[in-house]
């Protein structure tokens, strides 16, 4: 350990800094330039028109207020019944009154009818709808979108719980601009406690959602509204006809709406809790499936948008751009870098690599505690994760990069999300067939 | 056998079987119960059922013991069996020669409706049940059974009870056996269950599937379609295409082809032609066929239908008198008791005696109190006699006393006035009365009877009391 220590002093004390970009240029380039210099540039920039808009923000609010419009609140879901109790009773909370709540059961086979029954004859939710056979959740959402009154249009996931103005908030940003098509919540996590594993996924999500979108929406490239709390114009998504099949159909709705010219918001003041899962052998079956919709919907589905076509968006371009050279090229690239410095760098590579994790962790606490400070609500103590941010290295930049690289291997090489059990085979054979 | 027949114009005839004389209604005849009370018995020409229903209904909802006790006999020629009727009556016989065979069931019945004893009550309930043991011990009978019966209110008839209540009260027949039962005349078992409107406690009611916002029944079911290929799900007619009758997808325009290949049917959505609401599950409403509310199930009335039996307390309640029941009503304040009445009567007639002045006593008398308590219950019929009572006692003098001989009938006092100033007095007051119930009492009709008796001091109590009170029970 001794000499470890002496041998790295020795390789701090000799190192140049045309040798230190050399070896370091991964982090330099792509990492400290994106995540970190232009993300706080931009978080700042976000923050300022945040504070310039206050009037019109709150005359927006004025306005939801007094149009006061019927919103549909859709909850696709199976074997979601345990949890619909409290979730209705957390709708029931909220400031935003003039709500429907759709609840469709897609081919539960636990209690959920009862439940949804019961809860719908105590005039607790609008409507229950049951599909006896399970349809998959696109299937799910699209029947209660068929009966959904609302003039808005809110998707919820049944698991999940809202702070009690998270509706009103959601909402405010299509009064703010006609053109707003869809608004994505922020979705922070419940049991940061439960595991390391669920911990280090708060702390992920708070860099990539609650800073991460909140960049991405002002620079008008967010592209994901989340499944667990969206919001959407209803005349768009009858527009489109709801949704497709998934798994990844959130993202792809997104897409859509954003293809037929409308802009996406991200609401960083509305909350959501969700629990998250609570081991890594869950976390992977997650991401596996999450990160292979990447390669399905960006690479495949929608890969007009990278190209020059009547249909020619500059900001889908960069959103689908970024998103594909970050998460796919890049992690792709993270290997190369790899291969380089075991090549080349061999004798110094346990250096190197000491270093990064230094660097990677040093970004991590002065991002983690900076952009606290931009938070406008927080549902758990910043303080709690400063012990657990060094992990976030060997979390974020090898656990999570061997996950998505897996993921779009089998994604680019053997199509697997079509053979996802998430979604039923029925309805994933006719997806693949037309290759959507 | 002795037969003497005995014309009495269109009300019925004479029967003299024995040491009994029988009134003998012919089928469809007017009639008038009345009559009964000096005859032993009634033979009813049993042809038309309703007829006979009606009379023998008349007979038993009668509040004079010296009518509803006496026994019906039906005279028939068939053995057919009319439940309700069957009850009602207690025996048949095929021709009027056959009468004589009946004679000792009328000497016996004749003989227990002697043993009882009547202690006048100003409830409505302690009545009833007064009479319904009556009617059991004179009969030696000690179940009160249900019958189903299509036209009872609540599918459930007690004929001996029931036929004192209009058919919108009978739910009440089920309250008198219950208060009955707190009191121990009667113990009980469970027979059935029926579900009563809870506004009218009709049940007669009608179930339907109903739609969960408007409660409209005219709904129209559809088929939903999942369109495996692009996730789309609505009512079939949706994919319904105008031109070919084949179905479409609205969402990718695909044809579909093959139900399970590329679209199933996971469920069935229904749509309401009265308000558009689609749902999936009807509530169940039961519409009262009665009152016309319309109301979910969850809402009616669960009431028990039990079998009664009358006790040993019921028994020597019949003889030895009914005291009070749970539901008793208390004296009216500004009343006195009958017995008081009776003893001051008394006096009054000694007084008279001495200074040969002019007395009187009346009668107010309710002509239709069955019909007007069981349309009260209990409270209302407290009500309404305190509002009567201090009506009278607005238009007497203070020194004149009120009490009740029954619930049906008030007595009082107007002493050292002339009789000619004493009907008028009276007269006028069932005016007033009527005027206090149409402000208290919503489609409440009241039939007053008023009787002026001046005293006589030759004449004891027990003879003016006679007088006065004839025919009112």
């Amino acid at each position: 350990m001794e000499e470890l220590l002496d041998n790295y002093i020795r390789f701090l004390y000799t190192l140049t800094p045309k040798h230190f970009f050399e070896m370091f240029w991964f982090y330099f380039v792509f990492e400290f330039i994106r995540y970190f210099l232009l993300e706080f540039f931009v978080l700042n920039l976000a923050k300022v028109k945040q504070w310039v808009d206050r009037p019109k923000r709150e005359d927006a609010r004025r306005r939801l207020f007094i149009e006061n419009p019927l919103v549909s609140i859709l909850i696709p879901g199976k074997n979601e019944g345990k949890h619909i109790y409290k979730l209705v009773n957390s709708l029931r909370e909220q400031t935003y009154k003039n709500i429907e709540i759709i609840v469709v059961d897609d081919g539960s086979d636990d209690d959920t009818p009862t439940i949804g029954r019961s809860l719908e004859n105590a005039r607790l939710i609008t409507k229950f709808l049951r599909n006896d056979v399970r349809g998959g959740k696109a299937s799910a959402a699209n029947m209660a979108l068929r009966f959904a009154k609302g003039k808005y249009i809110i998707h919820l996931d049944a698991d999940c719980s809202y702070d009690l103005d998270a509706m009103e908030n959601i909402l405010i940003p299509f009064f703010m601009d006609e053109n707003v098509g869809g608004v994505g919540g922020n979705v922070s996590v419940r049991n940061h406690k439960e595991s390391l594993v669920t911990t280090l996924q708060a702390i992920e999500y708070f860099n990539t959602i609650t800073t991460g979108r909140t960049v991405t929406s002002y620079l008008g490239i967010y592209r994901i509204i989340s499944g667990a709390f969206g919001a959407f114009r209803a005349d768009v998504l009858h527009q489109l006809k709801g949704w497709d099949i998934g798994p990844g159909l959130d993202g792809d709705i997104t897409v859509k709406i954003r293809k037929k010219g409308y802009k996406i918001k991200f609401a960083q003041d509305a909350n959501c809790l969700t629990s998250v899962p609570n081991t890594f052998k869950k976390l992977i079956k997650q991401r596996l499936r999450w990160d292979k919709s990447l390669v399905r919907f960006r690479m495949r589905k929608h890969k007009d948008v990278l190209f020059p076509n009547h249909s020619f968006r500059f900001l889908n371009f960069i959103s689908a751009f970024e998103n594909i050279l970050y998460n796919v090229v890049l992690n792709f690239k993270w290997y190369v870098y790899l291969t380089i410095m075991l090549t080349f760098y061999r004798p110094l590579f346990v250096n190197i690599f000491i270093t990064n994790v230094l660097l990677y962790t040093a970004t991590n606490y002065v991002k983690f505690i900076m952009y606290s400070l931009y938070r406008p609500k927080a549902h758990a103590s910043m303080s709690y994760f400063l012990v657990y941010l060094p992990c976030m290295v060997f979390y974020y930049g090898i656990y999570l990069r061997v996950v998505r690289t897996i993921a779009y291997l089998q994604e680019l090489l053997f199509k697997k999300s079509y053979q996802d059990p998430w979604n039923p085979p029925k309805t994933s054979i006719h997806a693949r067939y037309l290759g959507i | 056998m002795k037969r003497s027949t005995t014309n009495i114009g269109e009300i019925g005839t004479t029967i003299e079987v024995g040491d009994y004389n029988f009134l003998f209604i012919r089928n469809m005849s007017a009639t008038a119960v009345e009559e009964l009370q000096h005859h032993a018995a009634v033979v009813i020409e049993a042809v038309n059922q309703d007829y006979v229903r009606m009379v023998a209904t008349s007979i038993r909802a009668n509040p004079s013991p010296d009518i509803y006790l006496k026994p019906i006999f039906l005279l028939k020629k068939d053995a057919s069996e009319t439940p309700l009727i069957d009850v009602l009556a207690d025996d048949s016989v095929k021709n009027l020669s056959e009468l004589e065979s009946l004679l000792p069931l009328v000497g016996r019945i004749a003989s227990r409706s002697q043993e009882l004893t009547f202690i006048n009550s100003i409830s409505f309930e302690a009545q009833l049940i007064t009479k319904i043991i009556s009617l059991l011990y004179v009969r030696e009978l000690k179940v009160i059974e249900p019958v189903p019966y299509t036209y009872s209110n609540i599918c459930y008839y007690y004929p001996l009870l029931s036929v004192n209540f209009d058919h919108v009260d009978e739910y009440m027949a089920l309250e008198i056996l219950n208060i009955g039962e707190e009191d121990g005349i009667f113990r009980s078992e469970f027979v059935d269950r029926v579900y009563l409107c809870s506004t009218c406690s009709s049940g007669h009611l009608s179930y339907r599937e109903v739609c969960p916002k408007c409660s409209s029944s005219d709904t129209t079911p559809d088929d939903v379609i999942h369109h495996f290929p692009c996730g789309y799900v609505g009512p079939m007619k949706d994919f319904s295409n105008q031109i070919d009758d084949k179905l479409d997808c609205p969402k990718c325009n695909k044809r579909l082809r093959h139900i399970g290949v590329d679209y199933d049917k996971p469920s069935i959505i229904h749509e309401c032609n009265n308000c558009n609401h689609s749902f999936q599950d009807f509530y169940v409403n039961a519409k009262c066929l009665s009152c016309g509310d319309d109301r979910s199930v969850e809402t009616l009335k669960a009431t028990d239908i039990r079998r009664y039996h009358l006790t040993k307390k019921g028994e020597l309640s019949a003889v030895k008198g009914l005291i009070t029941t749970t539901k008793d009503i208390d004296e009216v304040i500004g009343t006195i008791k009958f017995d008081t009445f009776k003893t001051m009567l008394k006096y009054e007639i000694e007084r008279l005696k001495q200074t040969e002045g002019s007395s009187n006593i009346c009668a107010i008398h309710i002509t239709n109190s069955s019909h007007v308590y069981s349309r009260l219950g209990s409270e209302l019929q407290r009500g309404l006699l305190k509002d009567l009572v201090t009506v009278i006692r607005g238009n007497i003098r203070t020194a004149d006393v009120i009490a009740f001989q029954s619930s049906s009938t008030i007595v009082l006092s107007m002493s050292d006035l002339p009789a000619k100033i004493g009907k008028r007095i009276l007269n006028a007051i069932p005016e007033l009365l009527h005027d206090l119930i149409k402000t208290r009492f919503d489609d409440l009709d009241v039939h007053f009877e008023c009787r002026l008796v001046q005293l006589d001091y030759t004449k004891s109590d027990e003879v003016h009391l006679q007088e006065l009170l004839e025919g009112y029970f």
